[in-house]
């Protein structure tokens, strides 16, 4: 076709995706050898065994834009007015591999012989896609209520107050509300404050044990990047700066990313990126901080919890972040029968719902498929108790669990401690 | 949109779901629950209240997970599962409970 045929959408998205092209993502089309390696990594590919699934084939449209710009060939064929630029139809085809088929799992990424980040291309191609309007209505939604409402399910300040109350009064313990010079600022995903809240009461447990002075900010509370996940860096940047705000109004010395992926990294690494200058405090997972208390002799529990059980990690921690041998340390001091998947850690299959997948409801059939391999890894164990640190994975597995019929039980590494600490008698 | 009941007119979403929660009534609730073929029995209004009460305290719609997790713990196990749930809101527990008490179309879990 020719490109001065292109539809405004389809313009929109070329131009987007363009700029999106660094030389690390031009160097990684140069460098791929057409291998089918990130097809085996891909939990999507290996449970429906269909090639569209291929990690760099949901590349395409940014494979082309790439040719077409930065290729002798291309811009000879394009010249010649012969170039095969990708429009409206194919990006409205593509947009089931960009969002429905792709977690930002990264495993495609750890396997790739040429190093290529695939990963980080596909996140970098949402960028066009959503500018286009080529996104799941599921995240566009998300988006749109994390800017007016301040969460992506739309959580608002009243909502995580009114659990806050529950807590404590399940707890017996005072939870500090924007409370100024506190040392840490703990954030929490949105599915936490209405799905899991128990995090907050097990954390405010193993605080009061650990004489920790911490809070949580009715203004920059929601960990969860909606902008990441849709590939919108404004939106992205929006969210995180309401969490740095927060942090340095309070004069917090760490924030602590809650037990949820994306969030560690989008915090971590993508907050300085997108607001362009350090920040004036540490980010830490809270295993990481966990991992800390336990080193430092300040998490101290009573017998251990016997139940058979097993660990996922959550792809956002290990894989990305690196956080692997914390839970396990923290698994083997509360836990007398803990058992691992294989594969495992940093190689760990995803749940199939992060990087926005979740979100999408016309993804659902899909993710139960890819959902599968996770159910054999857990069936091969035997277990009855899967621990995780994600709420997002947590939601996506008990879903799962429930659709393949699974008895067995979902718990939040974090809860799973609290329950065992010397004063929860 | 608008629904015309009993000389009452409700304003509505596209999507069905009351537009002023301030104007629901139990005869509303009737009347989009017969639209959907759905008598409502003492089970559902047990559903239909615990929502209202719910996002009361909590002012949001609760994803169908979180509900079905909340009316577990308030309720039992016997009614806080999908398959009971289901039973009853055939099109989603959440949304389509949500729609019939008068509160807004709840998120999913993101």
């Amino acid at each position: 076709m020719n490109t001065n045929k292109l539809s405004d959408r389809a313009s929109s998205a070329e131009q987007h995706i363009l700029s999106r092209i660094d030389s690390r993502i031009a160097s990684f089309f140069s460098s791929c050898v057409h291998c089918g390696m990130c097809a085996e990594a891909c939990h999507f590919y290996k449970e429906t065994g269909d090639p569209k699934y291929t990690p760099i084939y949901k590349l395409e449209p940014m494979r082309k834009i790439w040719k077409h710009h930065h290729t002798f060939w291309g811009k000879l064929f394009g010249t010649l007015g012969w170039s095969t630029l990708p429009d409206e139809q194919m990006l409205e085809d593509w947009q089931e591999l960009v969002y429905d088929s792709c977690t930002l799992c990264s495993r495609c990424s750890l396997v790739c012989p040429v190093g290529n980040d695939i990963a980080y291309m596909v996140r970098q191609q949402r960028e066009g896609f959503s500018a286009a309007g080529f996104a799941p209505e599921g995240l566009k939604g998300a988006s749109e209520r994390s800017i007016e409402l301040g969460s992506p399910m739309g959580v608002t300040a009243t909502t995580l107050l009114a659990t806050i109350k529950h807590q404590e009064k399940e707890c017996g313990i005072p939870i500090p509300v924007d409370q100024q010079g506190s040392d840490y600022l703990v954030l929490l995903s949105s599915l936490e404050i209405v799905g899991f809240p128990e995090y907050i009461g097990a954390i405010a447990r193993i605080f009061k044990q650990a004489d920790i002075s911490w809070t949580i900010s009715t203004k920059g509370f929601e960990a969860t990047n909606s902008g990441i996940q849709i590939g919108n860096s404004e939106i992205a940047r929006e969210i995180v700066e309401r969490v740095v705000n927060a942090a340095e109004s309070l004069g917090v010395k760490a924030v602590i990313s809650p037990e949820c992926g994306h969030a560690y990294t989008s915090i971590r690494w993508d907050a300085p990126n997108l607001l362009g200058r350090e920040l004036p405090f540490k980010v830490i997972h809270i295993l990481e901080l966990l991992h800390e208390l336990q080193s430092q002799g300040k998490l101290k529990t009573v017998g251990t919890f016997d139940t058979p059980l097993t660990y996922h990690d959550p792809c956002s921690i290990a894989r990305k972040g690196g956080v692997i041998k914390e839970p396990r340390d923290l698994l083997n001091q509360v836990s007398s029968d803990f058992r691992e998947m294989t594969p495992t850690g940093e190689m760990n299959w995803c749940c199939g719902g992060g990087g926005g997948v979740s979100a999408i409801d016309e993804a659902e059939e899909l993710r139960f498929k890819a959902f599968h391999r996770k159910s054999e890894q857990v069936n091969k164990l035997g277990v009855k108790v899967l621990v995780t640190a994600c709420a997002n994975c947590r939601n996506t597995i008990e879903e799962g669990l429930e659709n393949y019929e699974m008895d067995v039980e979902v718990v939040g590494l974090t809860e799973l401690i609290a329950g065992q600490l010397e004063s929860a008698g | 949109m608008a629904i015309e009941l009993n000389g009452k007119t409700y304003e509505t979403d596209e999507e069905g779901y009351l537009a002023d929660l301030s104007q629901w009534d139990e005869d509303i609730a009737t009347y989009m629950a017969n639209d959907d073929d759905i008598e409502l029995t003492d089970a559902h209004w047990e559903v239909i209240n615990f929502l209202r009460e719910y996002y009361e305290e909590y002012q949001i719609a609760p994803a169908v997970r979180v509900l079905t997790k909340a009316i577990g713990k308030k309720l039992g196990k016997d009614k806080g599962n999908s398959k009971y749930l289901y039973q009853l809101f055939p099109y989603g527990p959440a949304k389509q409970a949500c729609k019939f008490g008068g509160l807004p179309k709840p998120t999913g879990c993101v």
